[in-house]
This record gives C-alpha cells, sequence and structure tokens, in this order.
C-alpha cells in the first residue's frame, strides 16, 4: 500500500484528495480484515475487554503501518498530516473496533510527549504507546482542582536546587485517571513553585507507574465501569530527564493538548456519535415520533460535525486553535447528550429495563453521556471562555 | 476570487444593500443590478449568494435577490422584472399545477412580484415537473403584512391562467429549492449576527447594580449560547457550499431555524425592556428571522423530514468529510 504524503497545507480542496484518498484506502484495508480485527466479546463488553482490544487492534494497525501515518518519523511514524490519523480514530470509532473514548488518549498524551519531552524520550516510548505495548494515562486533575487546574496542589521537590538536580519527589493524588490501573506511565502536572503560583508553577513530569510510592485506587463510575481511578503518590522519584518541558512550564504543556483533544479526538467521538445513531436507525419503529427525535439528533450531529471540519483544517493549516474550540466543546458535549436522550426517547424502557447485551451497551454510554458536560471542562467553564474571550465582554465577578 | 478581492467586493455589497435599504421600496434590488449581482450569481454563485445574502440579513433590506437564485438554480436567466412563485408557507413542494398549457397555483409572491412583468412558476403535475411563465397580469397578488410588512411577501393565486410551459429535470425542483434554502439561511445568519452585535453592545453598556449587566454569569451565558448557535450555522452552511445538494442545503436551513430561536431568544431575553419597544432595531430582525423561518420548510418540518429519510433507508450518512 502506497499513500501519497504531502504536508497538507495548502486549501482545503487539495487537502480533501490526499485525506480522501488514504481514507478509500484505510476502509478497503479494514474490510479486508474485518475478522482479525473484530472484537472477541459481546457487547457492552468489560472494561478488560475494552483494553485488551485496543491494544490487539493497535498492534495490528502498527504492524500494518496504519497506526504510524500522520506521526512524526522521529517516533517510529510515517509522517504525513496529524489529519491521517484523525481518519484512523475516525473509522475504528465509526466501525466499533476500539472504544473511542480510551483510544483518544493516544491523541491527547503522544503529540504533549513529542513536542515537549527529550527527544530520546519521545523516540523510546512514543512507538510503544503506538504499537499497544503500553499504555498512559494523564495525571492532571485532582480532588481539589475541578474545571480549575491551575489550582493544583500534588507537589514536585527537587533532589537539591531545582535547576540542577537530577531527581525530583512527588507527593499528592491525582484522580479522574483514566485507566490508572493499566498504564505503564503516567503524563503528571506537579506543582514546582508557590502554592498559590497557580499556572506559573507547574512542572510536566513522564513517570513511570511501577515506580515505588505510587497506589492506585480506581472509582466506580455511574454507569459501573471502573475506568477513572485515584492516583495517590507518597515519595516517588522521578529522574530529572524525565521533565517535559521546562521548569515551571508545565501550563504550555497542558494548554498544547487542547489543539488536538478539540479537533482529531472530537472528530473521533463524532464518527463514534454517527454510529450509535446508525444503529438507532436500524432498529427504531417507523413512527412519526422517532422520525422527529431522530431527525433532530441528526441535525445536531451534522451541525457538530460541520463545524469540527473547520476546526481540523484550521489545525492542518497551522493555525494556532485557541478560545473559539470552546464552541467545538459545547457542541460535542451537547450532541453526545442528544444522541443518547434520542435513544431513550425513541425505545422507551431500552435504558431502563433492557437486559440485554444491547440494552447494557445503552445504559452504560447513556449513563456516561452525561460526563460530557463536566469533563475537559465543564459546560460553563467553556460559556464564561466564550463570554469572555470570544465576545468580548470583560471580567466577570 | 482572491481574499483581497472578495473583501472589496463584500464591502461594495454590504454599503450598496444598506444604501438601499435606507432608501426603501425597490432600491436595493436596483441597486445590486447596479453593482452587477446577476452576472456574479452565473459565475461565482457560491460567494455572490453567500455575500449578498448575508448582507440583505445583517440590513434589514427589503429585497428579493431571492427570485434571481431560484431562476438562476432553474436555468433561467435572473432579471428584475421576472418574479418566481414560493411555496406556500412552511411548504417546499412545487407551488403550481399544469394541464394543456394553462396553469393554476397558490403560493407566495415576493417583493418583486408587484411590479415583476412575468412571473415563474414551477408545477408537478402527475409526476411530470414543469415550468410555467405566465404574465404578471393575469395574476391575483394581495400582499400580506403579517408579522414583518416590510419583508414584502404577499399571497399569490392564479387559476388556470395560460402560459409559456417547459419540461424540466425531475431534480430541477430539488435542486432549486436547496440554493433557495441556502440562501435564505445566509440571510438569517446575517440577522442573527446583528441581533447578538445589538445584545452585546447593550450588555456592556447597560448598568444595572452599579455594573455593567455583561459582568453577571447569567448574561454571559446566555449571549455564549447565542454564538454557539451562530457559528454553528455559519459551518453548517459552509458544509451545504463545499458539499452542495438538497440533503445538506436541509440541514443549514434546519440549522438556521433552530440557531435563529435560539440567538432571537437569548438577544430578546438580554436587550429586556428597551428590546421590547420598537424605538429599538432588535425587533426588525427577530421578525424577519421569524419569517424566514417559514420561507421553503421551517426547522421542525424539514427536520421531521430527514428524520423520515433516515428511517425509511435505515442509513446515516455521513455527508461532510475532512
Amino acid at each position: 500500500m502506497r499513500i501519497r504524503l504531502s504536508p497538507l497545507r495548502g486549501t482545503r480542496q487539495e487537502a480533501g484528495t490526499d485525506i480522501a484518498e488514504f481514507r478509500s484506502a484505510l476502509h478497503a484495508w479494514l474490510d479486508a480484515h474485518h475478522d482479525e480485527l473484530a472484537p472477541r466479546f459481546e457487547p457492552p463488553g468489560t472494561l478488560d475487554d475494552h483494553v485488551h482490544q485496543m491494544q490487539r487492534v493497535k498492534s495490528i494497525l502498527f504492524d500494518a503501518g496504519w497506526m504510524r501515518y500522520g506521526w512524526p518519523e522521529g517516533v517510529g511514524g510515517l509522517g504525513g498530516s496529524p489529519m491521517l490519523r484523525t481518519e484512523l480514530g475516525a473509522a475504528l470509532a465509526a466501525r466499533d473496533l476500539t472504544d473511542s473514548g480510551l483510544y483518544s488518549l493516544v491523541e491527547v498524551l503522544a503529540p504533549t510527549v513529542i513536542d515537549f519531552a527529550p527527544g530520546e524520550l519521545a523516540a523510546e516510548v512514543v512507538p510503544r504507546l503506538l504499537c499497544g505495548a503500553e499504555i498512559w494515562c494523564q495525571g492532571f486533575s485532582e480532588p481539589g482542582t475541578g474545571s480549575d487546574l491551575a489550582s493544583l496542589a500534588c507537589r514536585a521537590v527537587p533532589d537539591g536546587d531545582a535547576r540542577a538536580a537530577s531527581r525530583w519527589v512527588i507527593d499528592g493524588q491525582k484522580v479522574w485517571t483514566s485507566l490508572a490501573q493499566y498504564a505503564h506511565r503516567c503524563v503528571l502536572l506537579a506543582r514546582t513553585g508557590a502554592p498559590d503560583s497557580r499556572h506559573r508553577g507547574i512542572t510536566a513530569f513522564f513517570v513511570d507507574m511501577d515506580t515505588p510510592g505510587i497506589t492506585v485506587t480506581p472509582l466506580e463510575m455511574i454507569n459501573g465501569v471502573q475506568e477513572f481511578a485515584q492516583v495517590f503518590f507518597d515519595g516517588v522519584i522521578v529522574p530529572a530527564d524525565r521533565m517535559i518541558g521546562e521548569l515551571d512550564q508545565g501550563w504550555a504543556v497542558a494548554m498544547s493538548i487542547l489543539p488536538y483533544e478539540r479537533s482529531s479526538c472530537f472528530w473521533q467521538r463524532i464518527a463514534f456519535l454517527y454510529r450509535r445513531l446508525q444503529q438507532l436507525v436500524e432498529v427504531a419503529p417507523d413512527t412519526e415520533r422517532a422520525a422527529a427525535v431522530i431527525g433532530d439528533a441528526y441535525v445536531t450531529l451534522h451541525a457538530l460535525r460541520s463545524r469540527s471540519r473547520v476546526t481540523q483544517h484550521r489545525l492542518a493549516a497551522g493555525e494556532t486553535l485557541g478560545a473559539e474550540t470552546s464552541i467545538d466543546k459545547v457542541l460535542v458535549a451537547t450532541a453526545e447528550q442528544v444522541t443518547y436522550d434520542a435513544a431513550r426517547r425513541v425505545l422507551p424502557g431500552l435504558v431502563e429495563m433492557d437486559d440485554s447485551g444491547l440494552g447494557a451497551l445503552w445504559r452504560s454510554e447513556y449513563l456516561y453521556s452525561r460526563a460530557a458536560t463536566i469533563y475537559g471542562g465543564t459546560a460553563e467553564v467553556q460559556r464564561n471562555i466564550i463570554a469572555r474571550r470570544l465576545l468580548g465582554l470583560g471580567g466577570d465577578e | 476570487m482572491d481574499a483581497a478581492e472578495r473583501a472589496l467586493l463584500e464591502t461594495t455589497v454590504r454599503d450598496t444593500i444598506e444604501r438601499g435599504a435606507l432608501r426603501g421600496g425597490a432600491a436595493v434590488d436596483d441597486a445590486l443590478a447596479d453593482v452587477g449581482w446577476p452576472e456574479m450569481l452565473g459565475a461565482e454563485p457560491r460567494e455572490a449568494v453567500e455575500m449578498v445574502f448575508r448582507a440583505l440579513g445583517a440590513a434589514n433590506a427589503t429585497a428579493s435577490p431571492l427570485d434571481d437564485v431560484m431562476a438562476y438554480a432553474l436555468d433561467t436567466e435572473p432579471r428584475l422584472d421576472l418574479a418566481v412563485v414560493l411555496p406556500p408557507f412552511a411548504s417546499w413542494d412545487p407551488p403550481g399545477d399544469t394541464t394543456a398549457g394553462r396553469v393554476s397555483a397558490f403560493g407566495l409572491a415576493t417583493a418583486r412580484t408587484v411590479a415583476a412583468r412575468q412571473l415563474l412558476v414551477v408545477c408537478a403535475a402527475e409526476g411530470e415537473l414543469s415550468m410555467a411563465i405566465v404574465d404578471a397580469a393575469t395574476v391575483d397578488v394581495r400582499s400580506v403584512q403579517g408579522l414583518d410588512p416590510r419583508a414584502g411577501f404577499g399571497l399569490v393565486r392564479l387559476e388556470d391562467v395560460a402560459a409559456q410551459v417547459s419540461a424540466l429535470e425531475p431534480r430541477a425542483w430539488d435542486e432549486a429549492v436547496a440554493l433557495g434554502r441556502r440562501a435564505l439561511a445566509y440571510e438569517m445568519a446575517g440577522a442573527c449576527r446583528a441581533m447578538l452585535d445589538l445584545a452585546r453592545e447593550h450588555a456592556r453598556e447597560r448598568v444595572q447594580f452599579d455594573r455593567p449587566i455583561a459582568r453577571f454569569q447569567a448574561v454571559r451565558h446566555r449571549l455564549a449560547e447565542a454564538l454557539v448557535a451562530l457559528e454553528t450555522l455559519d459551518a453548517t452552511l459552509d458544509a451545504a457550499a463545499d458539499g452542495p445538494g438538497p440533503v445538506t442545503a436541509a440541514l443549514a436551513k434546519a440549522v438556521a431555524g433552530r440557531s435563529a430561536q435560539t440567538v432571537g431568544a437569548d438577544c430578546q431575553q438580554v436587550l429586556a425592556g428597551i428590546g421590547f419597544t420598537t424605538d429599538h432595531p432588535f425587533h426588525r430582525f427577530l421578525k424577519r428571522t421569524m419569517t424566514l423561518q417559514g420561507i421553503l420548510g421551517t426547522a421542525d418540518d424539514v427536520t421531521f423530514d430527514v428524520g423520515r429519510r433516515l428511517l425509511a433507508e435505515r442509513h446515516v450518512p455521513t455527508l461532510v468529510e475532512l
């Protein structure tokens, strides 16, 4: 298989041609390898099932080359526009081959390490993430932070002078850490400045999860799944060469994730939501209510997809994505909830009373969808950002 | 057209429409003809439709380049003395019916109809689509005041009138409705932007409890919600322009109706007392978007129709790709 790889910085039409070529080759390959890639479990599957499936699929795709497109050559990639890996993630989500929420951790964490970690470290570890040998987790949130990430308190103290220390000692607690119990590494934000230094005194570290002093306690979510965990750090020693970015520059590292999360991850999530609406349309009764509800969800998804497309192309054209992605965030959260509300309205009892595998899947995902307006900055925080930064309404109270 | 040319043209179109809107009557249509709108429509339909209709919405102008858009989509040369009969409010079926060279129709007359010499009526009879050109003098046009008299719509009725009838391709009407819907959605987007500008300005200037009301989170969130709705509409229109067709246009029209509802309600609430008076221009934009929502199909009806098709085909197409 050969795909022409241009930098994709031309017009949208030019970029679209290359991407379309990649997409059609990818889908042909996925069709041909369906049996090998298909999940080995019946829906809804346990978290173990989903994690195992994701790593297995990543491994197959890495060997076949697909998992390497859109990633820099220095970390085992084949180069090309990041939109290529967006297409891959979307194709996997659209076929239910991997859980799109779990898979998105790759897109959230790998670019950060590539952009900010020492080159040798990125070259060593990123291929292991891509090929399914490792899982990484994101140690950002804390019990006290909520949507105010800059208030984080987990401390990193240098062993000696901060500029010359050979190692750092970490103490504190993280929460909402997806897949921490499976993770080999953690991209951690820790306080290195004064307690009230907010975003000016945060540093990022790349921590091995088997380091002594780390304790992981899974949290059961409202749908019964233990996807998140609390992670406790008690005198955890991290070598100084595991610092990601510069001392006290962790906020920039954290913020560098946003453009990827709000373009690539969203596009993948959107593909997943189309898949769910497709499944709903396959079993919905042929009634006027179903037509109205499904039409409404479809309009919502189409509007979101249209918006996200504009955002992907802006990123690919080299623009810096900023506050305007809060609009994408509001839309994706709304669309996710509208999609699951549609299922509940079109098939009464599906979420509440259906003990089949399908019922369990919709129930679990319905409950999970309620978090869409909470994680990654609540819908209210997004509206605050839109008001201040996009509408120029000045500061609030 | 490069970015600089586009910006220059945009300014010209906006100024032309604003000046014409101040003079009233058919001034906007005449002025648009002077700046070469019909030629632009033929040469660069995408840019022309977007620029002109956004500016119309922003200026709350009375004009009917929609007639030109529909005529152009029906492969007929647009001209100022040709008006297109639109389907009745909230409908998008062809408004006419024809047998043996005679036409009956019931639909909406645009602002241009009173002064037009001829009317274009698309007819559907026994599954065959055709286009009739009738002499305007033979037609009964009744003006409608309604919610927004300045929009210039009326009702038109034709009963068994002689016409030149020619056959149309089966998809011709759907294509014309699609381009018409996009034009209307741009006009609604222009009006929504104007409403949000008014509400934003008011929120920054109006002082209550010793501070501008823009400092209150409840007000900020209303305006943020309006901006989300507006940006969503712009993106959907962009998708419809890049992938033109009846479905993307229908979705853009549905989003336009939905967004206009949100923007109108949020801005009206923020504008509060002053927005409730006719001293303030807000009411004109609100009434215009409410009226345009029903031309070529309301958001509810279009959404229902789209949903029914998805159910009939048991398939959810993605339409928009990277």
